[in-house]
């Protein structure tokens, strides 16, 4: 099991990588404007009606810097639906599968929180305070909510994916198919599909924060 | 609903038959040793299509590196946009499970296409199938259907951070997610937690083949149609 912890405090300057990967990288960086305009992000995104990634796709390209910067936002987005689900249970006002659905996911974001906060280290912001008004005791309005903090959460993991580096990928990715894990269940719970499109589209930060920002105090 | 750990349902547990596999082991073979040959044949431009949607062109064609792992993903969609639109056809399921084979199908036949686009000529050949009954018994088919999402999530982490075309990685990310959403919307129909664990582990493509060849739904011929099992459709 890889952790991520040991890949970011293997080299504080940058990660060390394996040749392979190393190969890799440069492949990469060596032609990223080559599918800026007609790749297959911009295509699903084109497809699904989203905005446009392509330019941001080509912009950038992996460091253990922006690794860490990604991997701040993710704890961020991880302390909120933690803080979400907890103040919820707190309230004791779900019931049923709601209640279930509360409990088992509110503890798989806080080891999702304790697993990126042991990878960024002493690096790690301090924790915002939140405001999620009744949607921590209405349980509709709790369901809406969840639907709309995993989509969100999902879909900026899902963008973020091709500015990590390829270890801090395969690290990030057991997290992000637990998050879609929990975007398909709430949307169980609001009786929607699960899965609704063929392809996920992704989103920007920016996009996703005008999601979160209403929530933190 | 109680937890539950993949391992203790795997796809052998439905492994009712010891029949052919020499079709996804030549798929992996293909994949392996013969894709720098299939490569070389690769159209310039890969097409995606998404249905009616507007077609976007990939501006080169799959290096070879990545024309093995597309080949790969191509070969579980093959998997499982057959085992879906087998169930549909038949007409077993009822309800929420018919809605979720129905829905789930259209989504694995899409990124069927999506993938033969992006691969042109050096696409591998769609293998025959024999799903020996569980397509049409609702039982069986929700418990493969449970090993199935689960492999493929596990089996698509694996491999992404192996892609080295950014919008390449871009596409099978975007697809992994929707693996997981389907692997979710199963497990809860079969009465197991969604998401049973905090961590989702990556799986190797050699214990995925393995683990696909145990099933013997991939088969080398034709099944048997003088078999007991009637066709699904005879017109």
């Amino acid at each position: 099991m890889v952790r991520l912890c040991v890949l970011l405090s293997q080299d504080q300057e940058g990660l060390r990588m394996e040749p392979e990967q190393a190969a890799q990288e440069g492949h990469r960086n060596a032609s990223p404007l080559r599918f800026s305009r007609a790749g297959l992000f911009a295509a699903v995104l084109g497809a699904l009606g989203g905005g446009a990634i392509g330019a941001e796709l080509a912009a950038s390209s992996g460091s253990p810097t922006q690794d860490r910067e990604i991997l701040s936002f993710g704890l961020s987005v991880e302390r909120l639906q933690a803080a979400f689900y907890a103040e919820a249970l707190r309230n004791g006002r779900l019931s049923g599968e709601t209640r279930q659905f509360a409990e088992v996911v509110g503890g798989q974001e806080q080891a999702h929180v304790k697993y990126i906060i042991d990878a960024l280290g002493s690096s790690a912001p301090k924790s915002p305070k939140y405001r999620f008004g009744d949607a921590t005791s209405d349980p509709a309005k709790f369901i809406a909510t969840a639907i709309s903090l995993e989509q969100t959460g999902l879909a900026v993991y899902n963008g973020q994916a091709v500015n990590l580096t390829p270890k801090t990928l395969a690290a990030v990715a057991r997290i992000v198919s637990v998050e879609a894990r929990h975007a398909g269940w709430a949307r169980a719970l609001g009786n929607e599909d699960p899965a609704p499109v063929p392809v996920d589209a992704p989103i920007t930060v920016e996009q996703a924060q005008r999601v979160f920002r209403p929530y933190i105090a | 609903m109680e937890d539950f750990h993949p391992d203790s349902l795997g796809l052998r547990d439905f492994d009712v038959d010891g029949a052919v596999r020499e079709t996804f082991e030549q798929c992996q073979q293909e994949t392996r040793a013969g894709f720098l040959r299939l490569a070389a044949g690769a159209g310039a431009a890969a097409m995606i299509a998404i249905g009616a949607r507007p077609a976007v062109a990939l501006a080169n064609a799959p290096s070879p590196h990545d024309t093995a792992i597309l080949n790969f993903a191509l070969a579980l969609e093959y998997l499982q946009a057959a085992f879906y639109t087998e169930a549909d056809r038949i007409g077993a399921l009822h309800g929420a499970l018919a809605h979720q084979a129905h829905v789930v199908g259209m989504h694995e036949r899409d990124h069927v296409k999506i993938f033969k686009s992006l691969l042109g000529t050096a696409a591998i050949k769609e293998p025959q199938f024999n799903f020996r009954g569980v397509t049409g018994n609702p039982s069986a088919f929700r418990s493969t259907a449970v090993a199935f999402e689960d492999l493929a999530v596990a089996a698509y982490k694996e491999q992404a951070p192996l892609i080295r075309s950014r919008s390449i990685l871009a596409g099978a990310i975007a697809i992994h997610s929707v693996e997981a959403r389907h692997a979710a919307w199963i497990r809860r129909l079969a009465g197991f937690l969604p998401a049973a664990k905090p961590f989702d582990d990556p799986l190797p493509d050699a214990r995925v083949v393995d683990i696909v060849n145990s099933t013997h739904f991939v088969t080398l011929r034709k099944p048997h149609t003088t078999s007991q099992t009637a066709p699904p459709f005879t017109g």
